[in-house]
């Protein structure tokens, strides 16, 4: 306690000891009032709406957890939620395959070559500067079966068998989706697993090769497992961020998730639950939803991070 | 000691200083940023009332500012500002607007039908009967702001939407072709034009509503028009009926006189095919014409209704026809009765005749005619052989929404679902909400 006071006692700005309380609270409060009305009040609000029957934007009486109830057992809602919820899981495998694997393969590659090293990390990252909006319109011009370049280009060099109606065929439109998706975020795990690779003292290598191991081998046995706590966080972050696509999807496919809800995802379902949804009871079913959402998103992401840190602790 | 003291009582003091600085600005700055959020947005000065009306029709700014312009000259006491929100924001926005308790507008642009619903249920609007005189307007009309429960009109209707093909009338000329009379004049038509390398028609299997309206426009006579609507609302038949499928088939049998790969066809991507000359009929609704038309001013647009589909059971082409939306007050207004004064003029001949030939429309005002010829053809064929767009007019009050479920059930089919299957899709979707009133 006495330790505690002097230490508030201590000047500020004579290097090394705290600032004070006052101070401290000072600059944290205006970060602080913005997360509490930006983050902590919607998700709060969100959770109480949930509890409520409404009648447009009119709150009517407390309903416990029937609106959660609506939404597993009201048609169409019913069946929307589960097929949702199965394109945000195959959007986090195809991501994982296509995005992470490749994100791995440029950072390595990138990790050993010498020439032109910055000017390929800046060129696989540069489509993080665009907004996915904008990548989602971008991407359904250029798959125009009529104007789009990807058609186009397939039938000049004698491949127009393959030219297909990518945004229209229900079996391509959410792998299309994907691979848009992994053009616009593979410099994001690149430069997390570049970062990593660099923290790698080169002797681990060296000391596999004097003991005959193969490229594959370093790579598998040496490598790979020292990046285990990267592969986490990209993985962490890769199904945060394929559980909430919403932007993406909305420019390629409106709002519906088409073709015939092929590209439909929770945060789609959502959008239209709350704003293209002629039930009075618009605002509780889609708080309902927003709140599912949530508890999935945070409960697998905090499960996964154990997961992970375990899988550290036992390489070390 | 004393000396280092001093300097850290006069670091403390500096930062004590700064502090007081940064926090001063803070809340100057919050005070700021809270100021405007107080100040209402229709405010009274210098014995003016302003007047805010809420639109989703950016691209009319101009239209509607003329429009009011002759409201004001006749009403001194009174501004109208026109505030338009993006359409793809504006349902997102109205519903926080209408619950201000100040500082909302006071006349606000409502979708019609189904989707009016809830701002009703939630008390958000001001009912209109006995206080706008729509005594010469048809029921049909009215239907589309009304509150479904209470029968109350809570908007006054003002465009009129009508269904039929756009044609260029270049490509027709050239390739000698006239608007058709039959399904084997519409047909042969559509041949010649594919052995000339024009698309026939440009439509957008990727959007459902797109295709639905497809479905209103070929399907009708196939399923029946107004006979089978009623005959659904009263529960003597359902979307599983054989005529209602065959209807749904005979749009994606034309799959065929479609763009390649219609089903990934985007709407924008069709309407550029019609306008840039690449295809040369378009299924439409009346909407698209005032934009085709500034778009591509050369274009000559021609308006013919589908002749009456293979079995129809109607043998005379029918125009369909829905209200686009309507203006009503919001009940937090603070300028009800100037609001009110506005949505009565709103219902008068002298707005309809302004609106119909300013922003190139077919006004609900009994009397009125549109302002354009094209216009004024698509109006006649509603008035003598017009068809309800029953998805939006009848089965557009749930979830699912009638028009998206039948499109749902349309694309489908593009990929190979049978017609019955469609059509049990269509009622699987419909029957989740909608009670057939028996009889």
């Amino acid at each position: 306690m006495v330790q505690a006071q002097r230490r508030l006692r201590r000047p500020v700005g004579t290097g090394g000891g705290r600032p004070r309380r006052r101070v401290l609270l000072t600059f944290l409060l205006p970060a602080l009032a913005l997360y509490t009305v930006f983050i902590i009040y919607p998700l709060v609000s969100a959770a109480e709406y949930s509890l409520y029957s409404w009648s447009g934007n009119r709150q009517d009486g407390f309903t416990g957890l029937s609106d959660f109830h609506q939404l597993f057992t009201k048609y169409p809602l019913s069946e929307q939620v589960w097929r949702a919820l199965g394109h945000n899981c195959l959007f986090f495998i195809g991501t994982m395959l296509i995005q992470t694997t490749l994100g791995l393969a440029f950072a390595v590659l990138l990790h050993k070559s010498r020439r032109g090293k910055r000017f390929l990390q800046t060129a696989y990252t540069l489509p993080h500067l665009v907004s996915p909006i904008v990548v989602g319109y971008l991407w359904s011009i250029m798959l125009n079966p009529q104007f789009g370049a990807i058609n186009a280009a397939l039938r000049d060099v004698g491949l127009g068998a393959l030219a297909q109606p990518w945004r229209g065929d229900p079996h391509l439109a959410l792998p299309v989706a994907i691979v848009v998706n992994a053009w616009q975020w593979v410099g994001f795990p690149m430069l997390l697993f570049g970062a990593a690779l660099a923290g790698i003292p080169d002797e681990y290598e060296q000391a596999a090769r004097v003991d005959g191991a193969s490229s594959w081998q370093v790579f598998r046995r040496v490598t790979l497992p020292l990046l285990t706590p990267v592969l986490g966080i990209v993985t962490v972050l890769t199904f945060i961020g394929t559980f909430n696509v919403l932007d993406l999807v909305f420019a390629l496919q409106g709002s519906q998730g088409n073709p015939g809800f092929a590209t439909d995802t929770l945060g789609l379902l959502f959008y239209r639950t709350a704003f293209q949804n002629p039930d009075p009871n618009a605002i509780g079913q889609s708080c309902a939803l927003a709140v599912c959402m949530f508890v999935l998103i945070f409960g697998v992401s905090l499960a996964a991070n154990k997961i992970f840190r375990r899988m550290e602790d036992r390489l070390t | 000691m004393r000396t280092s003291s001093k300097t850290s009582g006069a670091a403390e003091k500096g930062v004590n200083l700064l502090m007081r600085k940064f926090c001063a600005l803070v809340a100057a700055l919050g005070a700021t940023l809270a100021l405007p959020a107080c100040a209402p947005s229709t405010n009274s000065g210098g014995g003016k009332v302003h007047l805010t009306v809420m639109t989703w029709r950016p691209e009319d700014t101009a239209g509607y500012e003329k429009i009011f312009d002759a409201y004001e000259k006749n009403h001194p006491k009174v501004t109208v500002d026109y505030k338009p929100i993006k359409s793809t924001d504006y349902l997102t926005v109205l519903p926080n607007e209408l619950k201000k308790s100040t500082g909302g507008p006071d006349v606000v642009q409502l979708k019609p039908y189904g989707p009016l619903q809830s701002y009703i249920k939630a008390g958000n609007l001001v009912p209109l009967d006995g206080q706008v005189n729509v005594s010469g307007w048809q029921d049909k009309v009215l239907q589309a702001a009304k509150g479904k429960d209470d029968g109350k009109l809570y908007g006054v209707p003002y465009a009129l939407q009508t269904l039929g093909i756009l044609y260029n009338k270049k490509i027709f000329t050239d390739q000698k072709i006239e608007p058709p009379k039959t399904w084997a004049d519409f047909t042969a038509a559509c041949e010649k034009l594919k052995k000339a390398g024009i698309t026939p028609m440009a439509t957008s299997g990727l959007q459902p509503w797109v295709l639905a309206i497809d479905h209103q426009i070929f399907g009708a006579t196939r399923f029946g028009g107004n006979d089978f609507e009623q005959a659904v609302l009263t529960g003597k038949k359902d979307f599983t009926d054989p005529d209602y499928t065959a209807s749904l088939q005979t749009v994606t049998d034309l799959k065929q006189y479609f763009p390649d790969q219609v089903a990934a066809v985007d709407y924008p991507d069709a309407q550029t095919l019609f306008t840039s000359g690449k295809a040369a009929m378009y299924p439409g609704g009346s909407y698209e014409i005032g934009p085709f038309t500034k778009t591509s001013p050369d274009l000559q647009i021609g308006w013919f209704d589908a002749p009456p589909a293979p079995g129809a059971k109607v043998n005379q082409p029918l125009t369909s026809g829905y209200v686009d939306g309507s203006f009503g007050i919001n009940a937090h207004s603070e300028h009800k009765t100037e609001a009110t004064e506005l949505v009565k003029w709103m219902a008068t001949p002298e707005f309809g005749q302004l609106y119909a030939s300013t922003l190139k429309q077919i006004s609900t005002v009994p009397g009125t005619t549109p302002g354009d010829p094209l216009l004024t053809q698509a109006y006649q064929g509603y008035q003598q052989h017009g068809a309800t767009y029953m998805m939006v007019v009848d089965f557009g009050y749930g979830n699912p929404l009638g028009r998206d479920q039948e499109g749902q059930a349309l694309q489908k089919m593009l990929g190979g679902t049978s017609a019955a299957d469609a059509g049990k899709l269509v009622q699987k979707g419909i029957s989740a909400w909608f009670k057939p009133s028996g009889g």
